[in-house]
């Protein structure tokens, strides 16, 4: 049963408590409840479906996002997108979903000892492929938004493809962002937490973990405090659960900040967090694109995602609302609003950082905000300022073999492209926090998992160091970032290392 | 690799450099802090703001959201400075204080006048002088007022054009009702 609320504190003694239930705290809550086990599932956000999917973003935001939808690093230089619903990011992602890359897989073996092949991970992707419906999106089916990226690589002779995406039945309305309105996105609240929901476990949403209390080397009890739906203020109930077993899936950036909550710092807790640091540019075009319409992220080029000269990048579509897209682009005043009065006609096209493989990347850290949430910083480097003008000026190169006007930078003093000659104003262009806008849509990191405790907070088989009955399984086991979208690396991780929670169960 | 330091630095208070800003806006004689107060729309209470930090970003709001020709509401028409108020009422208490601090910072007349504007705040400056006094923070040195810009300029967007009476101002004809109902119908 999915709970919403409560008119009394909750003492609970499962054999499981997962906190969060993205796709990492679906897939575990989902493989132990169907092998017997007692599980609850605490999530911090509310229990929304398709009804109250207004395809809204004055709605959406404050509901689905972290920070209802103002999440950033402390500095605000980065604008952090991170779903919290039941389902985690799942709810709000725009689908694309690939598997781990090998060379990913490969990287970490070399570096953190880690076991992890694809051979291993190749049957739990096949069974999260199956149940989520992934599959490869048609040329044919592709919004303006997304075809022009693919015919300008095309063009250019890069590298390029449709992507996997994880729906049934899709319309394509292209508001994946704000909460499927037609349950074609198969989330983690669609797919694995009713799985998990049949089988017996119990999902309290509206319930924010405070700590983990643990003694020596056991963890002894979560507790929280209850919200209320809708409001998100405390309801006044506590929450207290005593599991023989805890699960934390709360997400990059919310994990780490549970275990510092819990004064469980031993190791690198909240370091080498990585964003993929997004950089976009608007491309001007004649023609309407709608990009608001369609199916949001359906090409990706990865021909840049490995560089010897620097950091790696990939290129995808991001959809254009108009809040969203306001938050970038350039300028205020009339020049802003000029730029908005097109809004039909622009594609927004992202260049992703791939981050944490140069052994001397920190990326960012997580500590505690006055308050107990996660505070994220992510200092800027010359690594990432070369790489981001390297991403520009790729972006520009596809847009100006397809025939846009103008290609725009989202930058406070923003750099206009009408031709190949223009290319070079992007190495002047001035960089710095907040001078040039940039997000993030996928966390990672900072419980990351390695033979090393020195190294990691868990072990290869993603058991916490020091409290032998405690995993972590989500995205912030990551040792870097993945150069593909996240979401079904975390389902198939979750699914593999559920083997792992069971085994320690019994 | 190199961190650039300034990165480094958190919101405001958390900097050498904005600590002495704030303490020297804090100094300013009173009749040079003095914020041209605005009224708020049918006397409602504010959850957030003071009167003063309400007029201050109502004065910010029409500025990043000004027109050369209105295709749509303007930030007063749809009380952007009350939404904001709305919005921030949730905030933790130290982001409280920090962005209660960017505000007197940003409409500190010999603030202004340091950096090269005119001795006003920035609530009774001229709409020429708002704009160039916004580009100062914009494009600035230090970090801090980048930061204080972006944080203004993004709500004052969000919140803005978050508001369906804006949609046909960007040729935005706003999610497909018809389609989503036509299918969920059919499928019931």
């Amino acid at each position: 049963m999915i709970h919403t609320g409560s008119d009394k504190d909750l003492l609970l003694k499962p054999d499981l408590c997962i906190v969060g239930s993205g796709p990492g705290g679906a897939m575990v809550a989902s493989r132990l409840a169907r092998a017997g086990a007692s599980v609850v599932v605490l999530e911090e956000g509310g229990y929304h479906t398709k009804e109250e999917f207004d395809m809204q973003e004055a709605t959406a935001f404050p509901r689905l996002y972290q920070d209802r939808g103002n999440r950033a690093t402390a500095d605000l230089s980065i604008q952090v997108l991170q779903g919290r619903a039941v389902g985690g990011g799942t709810v709000v992602n725009w689908t694309t979903s690939y598997r781990t890359p090998d060379h990913v897989l490969e990287h970490w073996q070399r570096t953190e000892g880690l076991a992890l092949t694809p051979e291993m991970l190749r049957p739990h992707f096949e069974e999260v492929e199956q149940r989520l419906s992934i599959t490869k999106v048609d040329y044919e089916d592709t919004n303006p938004n997304n075809r022009l990226i693919y015919d300008g690589c095309k063009k250019l002779g890069w590298q390029v493809d449709t992507t996997k995406r994880n729906v049934r039945q899709c319309l394509r309305t292209g508001y994946c962002g704000m909460g499927c309105p037609v349950d074609a996105k198969q989330s983690a609240a669609l797919t694995y937490l009713p799985d998990a929901v049949n089988a017996g476990a119990e999902v309290y949403a509206n319930c924010r973990v405070e700590k983990i209390e643990w003694k020596a080397t056991r963890a002894t009890a979560v507790v929280g405090a209850l919200l209320e739906p809708g409001t998100q203020k405390a309801a006044g109930r506590t929450i207290r659960v005593e599991p023989r077993l805890v699960v934390v899936s709360g997400g990059a950036l919310n994990s780490p900040a549970l275990l510092l909550r819990s004064g469980l710092d031993q190791g690198p807790v909240g370091k080498k967090t990585w964003l993929h640091p997004v950089v976009g540019m608007g491309a001007f075009y004649q023609e309407r694109i709608e990009a608001f319409y369609g199916a949001p992220q359906s090409v990706a080029s990865h021909h840049f995602a490995r560089r010897s000269e620097g950091a790696g990048f990939f290129i995808e579509a991001a959809p254009v609302h108009p809040m969203l897209a306001s938050t970038a682009m350039p300028g205020f005043g009339p020049a802003l609003r000029a730029r908005m009065a097109l809004l039909p006609n622009v594609c927004a096209t992202i260049s992703l950082m791939v981050d944490g493989f140069d052994a001397g990347e920190e990326g960012g850290t997580v500590t505690l905000r006055d308050g107990g949430g996660p505070k994220l910083d992510y200092p800027f480097t010359d690594r990432m300022y070369e790489c981001f003008r390297a991403g520009m000026k790729a972006i520009a190169r596809i847009h100006l073999q397809t025939g846009a006007k103008e290609i725009v930078s989202f930058h406070a003093d923003p750099v206009t492209i009408r031709s190949e000659a223009d290319l070079g104003l992007i190495d002047g262009m001035a960089m710095g926090p907040n001078r040039v806008a940039v997000f993030t849509a996928h966390q990672m990191g900072g419980c990351r998992m390695g033979a090393d405790p020195a190294r990691s907070v868990v072990n290869p088989q993603l058991r916490h160091h020091t409290l032998a009955n405690l995993f972590v399984v989500d995205g912030s086991v990551f040792p870097t970032s993945l150069g593909v979208n996240p979401m079904e690396s975390i389902y198939g991780l979750a699914s593999w290392a559920s083997a792992h929670v069971r085994a320690a169960l019994s | 690799m190199r961190p650039v330091p300034e990165t480094r630095r958190g919101l405001l208070k958390k900097t050498v450099a904005g600590a002495a800003l704030l303490a020297a806006a804090g100094a300013v004689p009173v009749a040079l802090r003095k914020t041209k107060l605005r009224e708020v729309p049918g006397g409602r209470a504010l959850q957030f703001f003071t009167p003063a930090e309400y007029s201050i970003w109502a004065a910010v709001a029409d500025r990043v959201l000004a027109e050369e020709k209105p295709t749509g509401p303007t930030a007063s028409d749809l009380d952007i400075a009350g939404r904001a108020d709305a919005f921030l009422a949730p905030l933790p208490r130290n982001d409280r204080k920090d962005l209660k601090q960017l505000l007197a910072l940003f409409d500190n007349a010999l603030f202004s006048l340091l950096q090269g504007g005119p001795p006003r705040t920035f609530t009774s400056m001229s709409a020429e002088d708002q704009d160039a006094h916004l580009r100062r923070w914009q494009s600035s040195r230090l970090a801090i007022q980048r930061t204080g810009y972006q944080a203004m300029k993004r709500l004052c967007c969000a919140l803005y054009f978050s508001a369906p009476e804006t949609y046909a101002s960007v040729g935005y004809p706003g999610p497909p009702y018809d389609l989503v109902k036509s299918v969920l119908g059919a499928r019931r």
